[in-house]
Parts: C-alpha cells; structure tokens; sequence
C-alpha cells in the first residue's frame, strides 16, 4: 500500500513533517483558502478532519454536510483556511447544497480546490470532477478510499489520470491518514504556484451546442478578458442560470 | 359549566368543524366560490372569450353567439355585455352570425395563449403539482400575470417551444413552432410515429389518458385499428385505447427506416439478473428529477441491472456506474432501456 | 457602454438557447459522463470477480429480503429503544440523586449562611437551578445511549437500507423512506429529528419530515407517559398483568403517533404542500465498518452536547418564570392559581384540568420538566401536606405517593389517558421550535408545526373525552 502512493506532482520534494500544525477551528489570518468539494459520501469530511484536526461527525449517508464548516492548518509557516463544501452529485441544478458549492468556488475564488473522490467509483465522480475543472484550474484530485479499491482489485493508473485530468492527483485514505501528507504539500505547491495545472475541458459536446458556446465565449472573453472561466460562464448562460446572469451584470466575476 | 353535557358539547363540536369544512374545502368550498366570483371580472370573460374563438378559427370551425355562451360558464347577461365591449373595442366583429376575431383580438389570444402555456410549462418544470391540475392553475393564472411578469417567467423557464403538453408556446412576437403529426386514429396498422402532443381537454378522457401511463416522445407503432379500439405497442409495452380516447393523441409518423429498435423498454420492467442499456429518459421526466436522474448517471449508453429487489415492491435499487441507487416504479418507467 | 455589452451577451444566449432547444442539460451531461468513460477506460483496471461488493451484496440480500428484512430492522430498532429507556435509568437516578438531592440541599443551605433573601434564592436557586438540573438529569443519560448507538448503525450504513425497506409505506402518505430514519431518531430527540431531515433533499418530503416529526414520541415523553401508565392503567388491571398492560397503553401512544405522522404526512403532501418540487432518489453506499470510539466521541459531541445545551439555555428561564407563578400573588392568589382557575373549564371539556394546561404551557421548553410541574403545581392548589414549597419541583420518590397527590389533584383514569394523548400531541418543546425555524428559515412552516399539533391535541382529547362521558 505505502508503495502504491506516489504524488501525481512530479516535483515533489519530501514532506516536511515539522512544518505542519494542525490548527481546528482557528482560521483566522489566513494565507490561502482551500475549498474541499467531493460527491457525497466519498469520505470527504474525513479528509476535512485528517487536515484539520477536528473532529466532526461523518456519517455514512450521502448528504451529511449541509451547513459549510471551516478549519485551518499551517504548513511551512504558510497558514490556510479549509472550507468544506457540502457533497453533491453536480453543480449544474439548483438545490441550495449545490448553488452553495458552486458560489463558493466561483465567487469565493479559492486558491486551490481539493476534489475528493471514491477511488471504487472514480467514472460516476467525474461528472463533478470535469464541472470543477470548468470552473477552476487549481484543483488537486485526491484519490480517496484507496483501502477499499485496493479490496475491491480496482487499479487506478495514477500517472495517466493524472495527465488526463491536467492536474495533481493524490491516492489516500483519509480514515488511516494515508495520503494526507502528500495532499498537503500538493495543495502547498498549487498554492504557491509551483504546479500550473492545465484542466482538462469537456470535449465530447454535440457540435450545435459547441458552436453556441464558442459564439458565445468569444464575446465574454471581448468583454472580461481575464476570466479563466468563460466557457463554464457560457455554460450557464445557455441554461439561463439567473444567478449567473445576475453577476454578469454586476461585474462580480473581475 | 351548568348546561354542560357531552351530547351537546359534541354537537356544537361537529357543527363547528361542518361548518369550517364546507367554508374552506378545496376548491369548492363557499370562501374560494365567493372569491374566484370576485376576481372573475370583465376582463376574465373577455380573455375567455378571445381564447375560445381562437381556437375554434384555428381547427377551422365556426362559433355564433349561442355555443359560445353553452361554452363559458358566465351568466349569459355577463357575457353579452363583454361582446358588446369587444365589438367597440375592435377586439372581434360579426360575420352574419359568426363571431370572428380581428387581428387586435388574435394578437391578444396569443398573448393569453403564451401565458396559459408557459405557466403550464412553469408548473410542469419547477413545482410538484400534479399533471391533472396544471390545466385548471394555468387558467386562472392567465388572466393575472402582467406583461413583464411574463416575459421573466419566459425567461426563468429558458423560452420553451412546447408545453408539457407538447402545444407550442407563441413567442413574445407570436411566432409558434409547429406541431407535427396527426390524431391516432388516423394511423394504418404498422405505422410507427411519435406522439407529439396529448390533449388535456376535457378532462375525463386525460384522466383516462394519464392512467395508462402514457408518455410524451414516445415512440409507437400500431397494432390494430379499428371502430372499437386501437391498439399500439410503446416502450415495451401494449396499450390498448378507444378511438375517441386515441383521437387526443397527436402523432408524427416516422419513415420505417428510421423506425425503432424493437427492443426498447422502461427500466421498470428489468428482471433481476437481467442487465440493459439506458437508451435515455422520457421527456416525461422533468425539471428537478430529470436532471437528478441524469446527475446520478442515467445517461445515454450506462449499463444497468438490479441490484436489489425491494420486500414491498418499489423502490428497486439499480446498479449504475458502481453505485446501488433506488428508484421508484413510476420514475423507473421514464428511463428508456434496451435489454442485453 | 459596458452595460449595453453585457446585455447583448444575455441576449445572445437567450437567442442561442431558443436555437439549441430543450435538450441542452441533456446533451451536456452525456458529453461529461462520455469523457468521463473516457479517462476511466484510459486508468482503471478492475477485476471484477474479485469485488469485495460480492460481501456487501450478501448482507443486503439479507436486511432486504421479504422474509428477514422487516424482524432484522424491528429487531435492531427495538433494541436501540429498549437499552436507551432501560439504560438510562440508573444513570439519571445517579444524576438526580446529585444533582437534585444533594447539591440542591447544600445550595439552599449555602444561600441560607450568606443571607441571601428568600425570593433570591427562591428565583436562582429552586427555580432556574433546579430546572436546569432536571433537564440534565433526565435528557442526559438517554441521549448519550441512544445517539452513539443510532450514529454506530449510521456510520455501519445500516440506516440506508431502512429507508429503502420502508419507501413504500411514505410514499404512500406523501413521504420519502428516509423520514423512517428521522421519525427514529425523533424517538430520540424532535429537535435531532428535525435536524436529521437534512438527509432529505427534496424540499416536500423534508419539509414533510420535519413538519411532523414531533409525532416521535420523544426521551422527554417516554418517562411521562410510563408513570402515568403504570398509576392509572395499570390499576385498572389485575395486579399480575398490570406492568404488561401498562407497557402496551404506552407502545400504542407511541404506535399512535406513527399513525398519526403518516395520517398527517399525506394531508400535508395533499394540501399545503402540494405544489412544492419533490424528486426521489436514495443512495444505497457500500457498508464501512464503523470506528467505535471515534464514532461516540464525535455523537456525543455533535448531537448530545449540542442539544443538551439548547435546552438548558431554554430551561433555565422556564425554571424562572415556574418560580415567579406560583410566588407572585395578585390578590389573595398566586398567578399560577389564577391561572389555573382559568383554564379549568376548558382543561375539563378537554378530560384534562387547569394544572396540566398551565404546566404544558410554562414547560414548553422541556417535556421532562412537565411531570414535576404538575406534581407541585397540584400540591399548590390542593395543599397536600408533600413536597417542597411554593414553585419548588419536585418527584417523589414511589410511584404510590405520586398515585396519592395525583388523586388528590382529582385524576381519573380519564385525566390519565388524555394526559398521555396530550403529551404526544402537543405543541414541540422550544429547543425543537427553534431548531425548525433554523432548519426551515421560515417563520410560517415554524408556527405550522407549533400549532397543528396542539390544535390535534385539542381534537382527540376532546372528542375523548365527550365519548367516555357519554359512555361511563
């Protein structure tokens, strides 16, 4: 098992074990803000306490974080915020859970996105992986429950996911604490740009809709040229997202 | 306390709880009779009345005074007096006997017309009411939105081209997509066609229509027809209809070529041990629950089985993408599979 | 000039997407799970004979099967009230012996050495103190057995495969299976229900859920309704049969309020709540075994503590204002008599009397307080040569001795019976209210679930009561 973990990063240099603190609930001064989003039930909050140090409740339900906690730790003198986002399948519809996920990462602007996933059922949560990587281009993938796939016999090839994908991909186990301090540092390099991520964008979409979208990223990116995000933007518009047409309006996204 | 006994004590009881009964019970009871007398003023009749013509000139029939009023359930004096004032107002005029609209009142229709079907197509998208009362809101909702509200509906809904019903929505300029296809009944034996629009009037034979399941997009083919019955094969399974229930099912026929996989079922009728492919969901499915279903990966080409037959019956869990997810019957008849 | 470009963009999409049609949604999930079939072909090998899910899938043939399903989950169930109710007792007898025998004393004889006045310490000590006190001797010990437990099944994933077992019998009324599991965890606690309805996420079932789960008949109720069982039912009964009898009066108010729940559940979802969105869909995730210790620490943590101190924080004023009634006089008469005197005629149209309608209204913040309320709210009005004093609750300590001051009081077999009708169907204890409105963010759904239940409370008791008149 402890083999099998190797960062996606390839820069990678040993994790400095003494410059981690784990800070709970303290959040405050913080350097960078950490969003943690996940499909539900991928073990997210455990990854959310393995960082912290806290201690909140994850059950064995889909759906348990509703409300938004927040923690912090401190790795190389840096200090960050970690916000975790409630589960959720999508960030397409408009359930309060996930306009709350959403809003975060679009309007919050954090600096990296940790995406926890379920290692046994990576093609299911990808639907949200790709909707993220829409969205941001500092994302970290951390491959959760690698106890169970490994049980399962599910190899992962981590480097290919990793190319495929455009971004860091760490293997864990957040319950036994496996991975965890890979992902730090990951999430540190990300942080301080020493990794540029180059997201994979959704491809296989009908040529109509794709034409539609083109039109439309072309004016977007004429109007705010420099959002990372314009395709996701005209995503939105042709779904007639109120919310984000609301925040065209009112320049929120420069 | 002195004239208390229980006798009477539940008398004033049941009197109480009758009389609270009949004030407020839905829909007819005396405070919602008394108010909808209130709000359904002139303007009410002469919206009604402008939207009957339409759609009487529309399937090309012809309407006089004396059905119009059979149709409208006004006091006849009420209504006379609204014509009176339509006629002023260049809204509709007189052939003979024949009432006819101008092309103020046509204009106007379609705008009432818009409302009605939007709101329809409203409620259908983002409320859980059920189907068989969407027409009876949508009528009463006509008459109160105001321009603007309107065009924000049409907004929020994404500017639909059909109501639930598969009726088109007139643009704001009264532009209208057209509807393809023709009544059941008129189909050979053999022909296979899509059902582009169910009628929601009247309502006895609607309610006949949604208590056979039957949905929108699907893909049929006739079986038999004739003066009794008509019987059509659809999703993998038979209905069986009569003609004048069938006359409300509008069909576009499709060229035999293009003409379905025989094989295309609901994901309802998947036996245990039995695995398919999602072919894709019914247009039945709608708003919130279609896209939760797709989120959840029911998506065009997943492979799925049972995963575990539930003890009362529904729902079943399937397996889908690695994950048991529960369904219930009546949403698992809206995913289109094809058996292995 | 910017303003006018951004409108055009909206324009623009607003064109395109009338051009693109309805399917767009449709079309841009396909793509995104079409790529997402993609990558995985690219880096995931699995050897499907070897899936561990084989386990999984065994166990859940058995918890779902039509012949085991049901006992397996009545069985876990009841085995999860059975050791609360029973487990708590020695604890909270440890808790009131402490906290209530020993520590109230030595308060009272300390506020006495420091000369403090008598309404001081009456107002501190023997009304906000012992309110509080009582509320954690009670509520305490269940909550902290029945949380970690329910949250061991949770963390198991147990809980889950209930709510598929029962989908059908809520779907008929309305529900969602998942309120299974919030209706349980009421019988723990309303306002842990209600919090528990987030599991929920169609907004009719979970408002459904939460609008009625003060039909679980709660920790606080529990030892309410088996007192009163045990004094007045089980005396109507030969001695030997009285303790079964007795139990069965209180599993049927309990059975009652499912009844209810599911009854009220379907005129929700068919009148108020009909038009809002509901969509199903219930996950069914791979069993984890669950990591005990963590497990309880964080139950206790995030469900004991977190409710226990809601309701100390509302007890203590409760204890305040019990205090003041019954030692403010207007005239010749404590507030608390007058009130008393007041409702009295419609407590008796009810089948119940003043005493218990005051008492239900000054404990709202906590059913356990309800029973010591009335106790020395009787003893205020009848002067029965027990208890501690004017606004000073109290228990005693055999049920007999209860039995004697309760009778004095003027109770019936019909008091008792409504009395336990009304503790079911009575408004939520304020922690729960208060819980709802955050939960719902909404003032209306909050008076709606404060109010319905009182008003059914009034009903049934009512109607009770006129028919045993007529009958006996």
């Amino acid at each position: 098992m402890e083999t099998k973990i190797n960062s996606g990063c390839e820069t990678c240099e040993h994790f400095n074990k003494d410059g981690l603190k784990k800070l709970g609930v303290r959040t405050d001064n913080f350097d960078f803000v950490v969003a943690l989003a996940g499909n539900p039930n991928t073990g997210k909050s455990t990854v959310f306490n393995a960082l912290t140090g806290l201690r909140q409740h994850t059950g064995n339900w889909p759906g348990k974080t509703v409300t938004r906690a927040e923690g912090g730790f401190e790795y190389n003198t840096k200090k960050y915020k970690l916000v975790d986002l409630p589960g959720t399948y999508s960030l397409m519809s408009t359930s309060e859970d996930e306009q709350a996920a959403r809003d975060f990462i679009l309007f919050g602007k954090p600096d990296v996105t940790v995406i926890v996933v379920d290692a046994n059922r990576l093609e299911r949560n990808l639907n949200l992986v790709l909707q993220i990587l829409e969205i941001t281009d500092k994302a970290v993938l951390c491959l959760n429950l690698m106890d169970e796939a490994e049980r399962n016999a599910i190899e992962i090839d981590v480097r290919t996911l990793s190319r495929d994908l455009g971004i860091p991909v760490v293997p864990a186990s957040a319950r036994f604490n496996r991975g965890i301090p890979e992902l730090i540092q990951t999430i540190s390099e990300i942080a301080s740009g020493k990794i540029i991520c180059k997201p994979h964008r959704i491809k296989s979409v009908p040529e109509n809709i794709e034409k539609a979208v083109k039109t439309l990223t072309v004016e977007i990116e004429k109007e705010f040229p420099n959002i990372s995000n314009s395709r996701w933007i005209a995503f939105r518009l042709l779904e007639g997202d109120k919310q984000i047409i609301e925040a065209l309006k009112t320049g929120e996204f420069v | 306390m002195y004239t208390y006994n229980p006798i009477s004590a539940l008398l004033v009881f049941f009197v109480a709880g009758g009389l609270l009964y009949f004030l407020f019970r839905p829909a007819k009871g005396w405070y919602w009779v008394l108010k909808n007398q209130f709000i359904s003023n002139e303007k009410t009749i002469i919206e009604d009345v402008l939207k009957q013509l339409y759609h009487f000139e529309n399937s090309n029939n012809k309407v006089d005074m004396k059905t119009l009023v059979h149709m409208l359930s006004f006091s006849n004096k009420r209504i006379v007096d609204a014509i009176n004032k339509m006629t002023v107002n260049d809204l509709i005029y007189f052939e003979s006997d024949i009432l006819k609209l101008t092309e103020k009142g046509r204009e106007y229709a379609l705008r009432i017309v818009r409302v009605h079907r939007l709101w329809e197509r409203y409620l259908a998208d983002k409320t859980g009411f059920h189907k068989i009362e969407w027409h009876d809101r949508a009528e009463s909702m006509e008459h109160r939105l105001n321009h603007d509200e309107v065009e924000e509906l049409s907004m929020h809904l994404g500017h639909p081209k059909f109501d639930p019903h598969g009726d088109p929505i007139p643009t704001k300029t009264g532009k209208m997509a057209q509807v393809k296809g023709v009544e059941l009944p008129l189909l050979q034996v053999g022909a296979v066609g899509r059902i582009t629009h169910i009628e929601d009037e009247p309502e006895v034979i609607y309610k006949q229509i949604l208590a056979e399941n039957i949905h929108m997009g699907s893909l049929i083919k006739v079986v038999e027809n004739n003066s009794t019955r008509i019987v059509f094969l659809s999703e993998g399974e038979e209905f069986k209809l009569a003609p004048i229930v069938a006359a409300n099912l509008t069909v576009a026929p499709l060229e035999k070529e293009v003409a379905v996989e025989d094989n295309v079922a609901r994901l309802s009728s998947l036996n245990e041990h039995e695995t398919a492919k999602i072919i894709g969901i019914s247009r039945e499915s709608r708003g919130e629950s279609r896209r939760r279903l797709l989120d959840l990966g029911f998506v065009k080409g997943a492979n799925v089985s049972i995963d575990l037959v539930n003890p009362l019956g529904e729902p079943n869990a399937y397996l889908i993408k690695g994950t048991s997810i529960a369904l219930r019957n009546d949403q698992a008849a809206k995913i289109l599979i094809k058996k292995d | 000039m910017k303003q006018n470009n951004i409108d055009n963009i909206i324009e623009l999409s607003n064109e395109l997407r009338w051009q693109i049609g309805d399917e767009f949604h449709d079309n841009l999930t396909e793509s995104i799970y079409a790529d997402a079939a993609d990558i995985v072909k690219d880096s995931v090998r699995s050897n499907d004979s070897k899936r561990r899910f084989r386990l999984d899938a065994k166990i859940d043939k058995i918890v779902t099967s039509k012949r085991f399903g049901f006992p397996i989950m009545f069985l876990i169930l009841g085995t999860v009230l059975w050791l609360t109710i029973q487990g708590a007792n020695y604890p909270s007898s440890l808790l009131a012996n402490l906290l209530l025998d020993t520590i109230h004393p030595a308060l009272k004889s300390g506020a006495a050495s420091l000369g403090m006045p008598w309404w001081l310490d009456g107002f501190l000590i023997d009304g906000v103190y012992l309110a509080v006190a009582w509320v954690i001797a009670v509520m305490l010990p269940p909550m902290a057995i029945f949380f970690p437990m329910f949250t061991l099944l949770e963390d198991f994933g147990y809980l889950p495969r209930v709510a598929f077992n029962l989908d059908a019998l809520f779907n008929k009324s309305g529900a969602h299976g998942k309120q299974a599991l919030t209706m349980s965890m009421g019988f723990g606690c309303n306002a842990a229900g209600v919090v528990a309805a987030r599991i929920i996420d169609s907004p009719r079932e979970r408002l459904i859920a939460i609008l009625t789960n003060n039909f679980s008949l709660c920790n606080g109720r529990w030892p309410t309704q088996i007192l009163i069982a045990t004094i007045f039912i089980g005396a109507v009964v030969p001695k030997s049969s009285s303790s079964l009898v007795s139990l069965l009066a209180v599993i049927g108010v309990a059975v009652l309020g499912m009844a209810f729940m599911f009854g009220v559940s379907w005129g929700l979802s068919k009148t108020v709540l009909k038009g809002e969105v509901s969509t199903f869909n219930l996950e069914l995730p791979p069993y984890r075994p669950p990591r005990f210790w963590k497990t309880i620490y964080t139950s206790l943590i995030d469900r004991t503590l977190i409710v226990l101190w809601r309701a100390i924080v509302f007890a203590a004023p409760a204890g305040a204002v019990i205090w003041l009634i019954s030692n403010i006089h207007i005239g010749n008469e404590s507030i608390a008599a007058w009130a008393i005197n007041g409702m009295d005629g419609f407590g008796f149209l009810l089948g119940l009397n003043g005493v218990i309608l005051l008492a239900y209204i000054v404990a709202i913040p906590a059913n356990e307080i309800v029973i010591p309320t009335i106790l020395m709210l009787t003893v205020l009005v009848t002067g029965v040569g027990v208890g501690e004093g004017a606004g000073v609750m109290f228990e005693l300590d055999s049920i007999n001795a209860t039995a004697d001051v309760l009778k004095a009081g003027g109770w019936t077999l019909l008091t008792a019976i409504n009395l336990m009708l009304f503790s079911l169907l009575h408004n939520p204890c304020s922690t729960t209210i208060y819980t709802i409105y955050k939960e719902t963010n909404s003032v209306k759904w909050t008076v709606v679930a404060s109010v319905m239940p009182v008003i059914l409370g009034f009903i049934v008791t009512f109607l009770v009561a006129q028919l045993w008149r007529l009958i006996f």
